[in-house]
């Protein structure tokens, strides 16, 4: 390659990283300035690019009733569809990629199903049946709903996890005098923490986002995107971004507290 | 931590879970009303906690809103207390699942309302709750260019896209705004505002000669309209952040504007067509599901909301005024002095010509409402002709009256029967 070409492939490559970061970056810059800005600057144009630390819009949250429980009702329903999903996809990946079993295609393909269909579609019956059953308006019952949703990733990603490690791994393990279940947490399990993270992710960001079966199916237990977000659109423009500042920044907190199990799986030196 | 120690911390939390619905003993308030984040926490810091039941108010979109209702009919037991929605959504739904409210012995001081809530049974299913209006709003800047000799308080529709014409050419853009974005309330000006002041109907006069005058006119309402209207939703938004100087919307989607920076702008009334000045109520009621667990305290918290001190409380929360007689007080917020003021003037003009809500529809009100939105985006968006479009619709609209069996309402001439499409 000329030194040409080479200094060319290199600036591309800084632009690409450069584009991609300000595809991320300007949207949640706008969020926080228009955050921390009086109603009169958010609504002034030209478009300010400092904030000037005006706490109104987030006062009015702080004041917001509910906001508080509704902020943990997210965590606890996000943090159950994690555990779930994992709990019950990482199996069924495991068993798709190192068993042959008749109809292993077909469910394969019906996984997906829990997807084609859509919420407002599903949540009427699903609210009765959680209503006969007494599970109405628990974060139990939430999460089990978002657990279906997440599921097809969490099969799915694990299944190809599980493909990429050789199963020759595991018979070596088996050798060695480890116990089929004892392979599995020695060997295979600490290869595959990044993938397992990466649709823990999936499933808490699916959970947290999810607004039409949480506004259906709990009431006192609100979770935070289903109090606040069909709420949002109809509210002034300082308090839309305040709210969706607010929506973000757990999501936010919690990806940097999981992100170096993902650099692991990428091959980034976990530091 | 050992793996017993997780195991039986993540078994305990699971129980917490489990158990954290534990039964509850306030009024469920399930509302389609006052959902901004601002007139929710008005209403529950202002409004509801003056009465002596506890009340849990729960804003929500249409579509939860009817699910989670629809759900605890279905099973037959729920935690709904109180139904706070608009008349069409009530209209929408079987009355036999409303409670009769006719004991509770209240009513609207209008006796239209008290008969749209009957919802054509002999007894009272939902409660007039409270009421607003479409009115027109504009920036003070906009005023210079009124066209010589029009009233303000009294425009036509020519003046109004004359004086659209006149800041489009002195500002080199569009300003006038239209709320055609998808949670925009286009239709209802359709059907309240442009049929009535052209057509002096509504159904009847659907696909009249007149009306192909009243969309010619909208065409030229159009090219002066900023484009960008078939994203707005909220004129206040778009008035704030001066996009638009003049607007046609929802007196509660202008409220901020006037509330945040009331000397800046003005509300007037909608303008006059050549059959006068045609206008629309809003209306909103309170009502119980049948699954109410506590049907006393659920007709508590109805009578409360009918008490003339509450509905001026909810008049400062919600912008949406009273529906019974009372004193209002002399220090409202400016968004409510200034819709009121227009309305009034508005129903009070020498040629007003007041339509009514859609009634009797049922559940085609979301059809109805669509006939005339196709009709905008096939005449105004895609410049389709208007004769063939009208002709068109009038077969969707006729089978919905059709079926529906539903008679005339103002300002359409009564009918026997199905309103016809003529």
């Amino acid at each position: 390659m000329s030194g040409d070409m080479r200094l060319a492939s290199r600036y591309l490559y800084g632009a690409t990283i450069a584009l991609l970061t300000i595809w991320v970056l300007v949207p949640l810059g706008l969020l926080l300035i228009n955050t921390l800005s009086s109603p009169e600057a958010v609504n002034a144009f030209p478009k300010r690019f400092w904030p000037e630390f005006d706490l109104g819009s987030l006062r009015f949250f702080a004041g917001f009733d509910g906001m508080i429980d509704a902020l943990f009702n997210s965590i606890w329903v996000a943090g159950l569809t994690m555990v779930l999903s994992i709990l019950i996809g990482a199996p069924a990946g495991y068993a798709l990629s190192r068993f042959d079993f008749p109809g292993k295609e077909t469910f394969r393909l019906l996984v997906l199903l829990t997807r084609a269909f859509p919420l407002p579609l599903l949540a009427l019956p699903m609210a009765i049946a959680f209503i006969r059953l007494g599970i109405d308006d628990t974060i139990f019952g939430l999460g089990l709903v978002h657990t279906m949703l997440a599921l097809p990733f969490a099969v799915l990603i694990t299944f190809s996890l599980f493909s990429g490690i050789p199963i020759e791994l595991e018979e070596a393990a088996w050798t060695l005098g480890c116990t089929r279940f004892g392979a599995f947490c020695r060997v295979v399990l600490p290869l595959i923490l990044p993938g397992i993270t990466a649709s823990a992710i999936f499933a808490f960001v699916i959970s947290w986002n999810e607004v039409f079966a949480a506004a259906v199916l709990t009431i006192e237990n609100r979770t935070l995107t289903a109090f606040l977000l069909q709420n949002l659109d109809t509210s002034p423009l300082h308090l839309k971004f305040a709210g969706g500042f607010i929506l973000v920044v757990p999501a936010l907190v919690f990806i940097f507290a999981v992100r170096k199990y993902l650099f692991a799986m990428w091959g980034i030196a976990n530091r | 931590m050992t793996i017993n120690k997780q195991l039986s911390a993540a078994l305990s939390g699971l129980a917490f879970l489990i158990a954290a619905s534990a039964s509850h003993s306030q009024v469920l308030f399930w509302s389609t009303q006052a959902k901004p984040v601002e007139e929710a926490q008005a209403m529950r810091d202002q409004v509801l906690s003056g009465a002596d039941v506890a009340v849990d108010y729960q804003p929500n979109d249409g579509g939860p809103w009817l699910t989670r209702l629809q759900a605890e009919l279905a099973a037959g037991s729920g935690s709904i207390g109180v139904l706070g929605a608009l008349h069409g959504d009530f209209a929408a739904m079987d009355t036999r699942d409303l409670v009769d409210l006719d004991d509770l012995g209240l009513e609207a001081k209008s006796a239209t309302f008290n008969q749209l809530a009957r919802l054509g049974t002999q007894k009272m299913q939902y409660i007039p709750w409270m009421q607003a209006s479409y009115i027109m709003a504009a920036n003070r800047k906009a005023l210079e260019h009124l066209p010589s000799g029009a009233d303000i308080n009294a425009l036509s529709y020519d003046q109004l896209i004359e004086w659209a014409a006149n800041v489009m050419q002195a500002t080199g853009g569009a300003k006038f705004g239209f709320p055609a974005g998808p949670k925009g309330l286009k239709h209802r000006f359709f059907q309240g505002y442009l049929y009535p002041s052209y057509t002096d109907g509504v159904v009847r006069t659907f696909a009249s000669d007149k009306a192909v005058m009243a969309w010619e006119k909208f065409r030229e309402l159009w090219a002066v309209t900023n484009p960008a209207s078939t994203g707005y939703s909220f004129l206040q938004e778009q008035l704030l952040s001066e996009e638009v100087w003049i607007a046609f919307d929802h007196t509660s989607r202008l409220a901020n504007a006037f509330n945040e920076r009331p000397n800046d702008f003005v509300a007037f009334p909608a303008p006059a067509g050549p059959e006068g000045r045609g206008f629309m109520p809003v209306l909103a009621g309170v009502a119980i599901p049948r699954t109410a667990s506590d049907m006393a305290a659920a007709k508590k918290v109805v009578a409360y909301m009918l008490d003339p001190e509450t509905q001026v409380k909810t008049l400062r929360a919600t912008n949406f005024f009273p529906v019974v007689d009372v004193n209002l007080p002399s220090d409202l917020p400016p968004a409510v002095q200034a819709a009121g003021d227009a309305v009034a003037i508005m129903s009070a003009s020498e040629d007003a010509n007041p339509g009514l809500l859609p009634a009797g529809l049922g559940n085609k009100g979301g059809d109805f409402n669509r006939v005339f939105v196709d009709a905008f985006e096939r005449i105004v968006l895609n410049g389709q002709d208007i004769r063939a479009v009208l002709d068109d619709q009038k077969k969707v609209l006729s089978a919905i009256m059709e079926e529906t069996g539903a008679p005339c309402w103002a300002p359409d001439a009564p009918s026997e029967g199905a309103c016809p499409v003529e």
